[in-house]
């Protein structure tokens, strides 16, 4: 039995709407969010919203900063890539960022399933550089056997070459799909640095190359690893191998750039 | 003027960023014109840069913010009404979401905070200055001075520093639900407030 003290659904609503703007949610409160904001109107719902994003942009504005040149170009180039990218996606009907509350709601059993599935394909993804290569090895051999646009292309050495660093890439535009085999190439500490592959795209300038995702050697022997393209690739010539800082970086300086794969 | 925004009397605060009545420009980016960007840069750039920095626990961090938060904007740009938000609202709401998102990483990675908070110094926000304050701007202000001073204190807390609640608690020297309570109450009242401000504004206008 609710306790005569217990806050009506409204009041949790006003609650938690509260605590995700000014401090976030935890994920189990962001279920308990999502469901209360069923019953909540849009109207109502953006109403905190756009109070505090109001309060943000008029304490914002008597201490307002030009955007740094550094910043502006990296932002541009990334928008470029997206924009590119995103050309022909019709304009949905949503008017809003999407609530995180009722469509949560609605969605929710399929929200689970999603979760659990992002949730494997990441620790996959993550842990795609010190996953069994022979996995890998199958699945690189599905590319080659099946798919009917695959690319494949040796490892040759870049401005900045690591000696004795071979091995190759195989990929699959139809599918963007494809993955790197590598021998010799010097373990890096993750902490310190990752190694990051850029996919040049024909249809795309090639100052702004795909993100192909970060990765770790974490032998000098033969390491596999799964491409993880952040954008579509329509057709790719070049691939690039970059060392950056942990995490990656939106764009490369590419001043430490040891092995390039050109398809063509 | 947006629905939400007249209602909660607050559209016109955008006016310190004299955004208000420029064309949207997230059409245009939905649609793919490229030309957009730089002018969105220009017009948005400063705002996000100045939240980034502020939200941030550090500079290199308000950097990939700032990136965060305007790929999510080419990202939702086709979500934007002008109807029901102003475009610097929207353009705000996606930095806040990012920023909270990140903090609250962040607060995760760090766990406890290493230094003794309650010894910093937080200042109160910035007064719009004087040639820019609109009437709303200064109803919100009205409305913020009639909130109860520990209420006021937690949402400047909060929303301007953008500190976490136990740090707010020991800063104010309140329990922990007291902060989560103030804030609730001292949010709804604020928005209250302002709403009522503008029927009896729009009354006025009327007669």
């Amino acid at each position: 039995m609710m306790s005569d003290h217990a806050p009506s659904d409204r009041e949790r609503w006003e609650e938690l709407e509260t605590a995700r703007l000014l401090f976030g949610l935890s994920v189990e409160e962001q279920l308990e969010h999502g469901q209360l904001s069923a019953a909540v109107s849009v109207d109502e719902s953006l109403s905190l919203e756009q109070l505090v994003a109001s309060l943000d942009v008029t304490w914002s504005g008597s201490e307002s900063m030009p955007l740094p040149e550094h910043l502006r170009l990296a932002i541009r180039l990334r928008a470029e890539q997206e924009l590119t990218y995103n050309r022909v996606r019709p304009a949905t009907s949503g008017s809003m960022p999407s609530r995180p509350g009722w469509w949560a709601h609605r969605y929710l059993p399929w929200l689970v399933s999603a979760a659990c599935l992002v949730f494997a394909v990441t620790r996959w993804n993550s842990d795609s550089s010190v996953r069994p290569v022979a996995n890998l090895t199958e699945f690189r051999a599905e590319i080659i056997s099946s798919a009917p646009d695959v690319q494949r292309a040796d490892w040759t050495a870049g401005p900045t070459p690591i000696s004795g660093a071979t091995g190759d890439v195989v990929w699959s535009s139809q599918r963007q799909q494809g993955v790197m085999r590598f021998q010799g190439m010097p373990v890096n500490s993750p902490t310190q640095e990752q190694y990051q592959l850029w996919i040049f795209d024909k249809n795309q300038s090639d100052k702004t190359p795909v993100d192909g995702g970060v990765f770790d050697v974490t032998t000098e022997g033969e390491v596999l690893v799964l491409i993880d393209p952040k954008l579509k690739v329509q057709e790719a010539f070049l691939f690039a191998v970059t060392i950056e800082k942990p995490g990656g970086v939106v764009v490369s300086s590419r001043e430490r750039l040891p092995l390039l794969a050109n398809v063509n | 003027m947006s629905k939400v925004g007249r209602e909660i009397g607050l559209a016109s605060l955008h006016d310190v960023w004299e955004v208000e009545l420029q064309v949207p420009l997230l059409p245009r980016i939905a649609n793919g014109e490229t030309a957009a960007i730089d002018e969105c840069l220009d017009r948005y750039g400063g705002l996000v840069w100045s939240l980034a920095r502020r939200l941030s626990p550090s500079l290199s961090d308000a950097e990939d913010a700032v990136q965060e938060i305007f790929l999510d904007v080419w990202k939702n740009a086709n979500r934007f009404r002008e109807e029901v938000a102003s475009e610097v609202t929207f353009v705000a709401m996606l930095a806040r979401r990012r920023l909270v998102s990140r903090m609250r990483q962040s607060q995760r990675d760090v766990g406890a905070q290493p230094i003794d908070e309650s010894t910093l110094q937080y200042a109160s926000p910035p007064q719009p200055a004087r040639l820019d304050i609109t009437e709303e701007a200064t109803q919100a202000t009205a409305c913020l001075e009639r909130l109860k001073r520990d209420e006021r204190q937690v949402l400047e807390l909060s929303i301007y520093h953008g500190l976490p609640q136990s740090q707010i608690a020991t800063r104010i020297g309140l329990p922990l639900g007291s902060v989560k309570s103030h804030a609730r109450r001292g949010l709804s009242q604020l928005r209250d407030c302002m709403r009522l401000r503008s029927r009896v504004n729009q009354k006025r206008e009327e007669q």
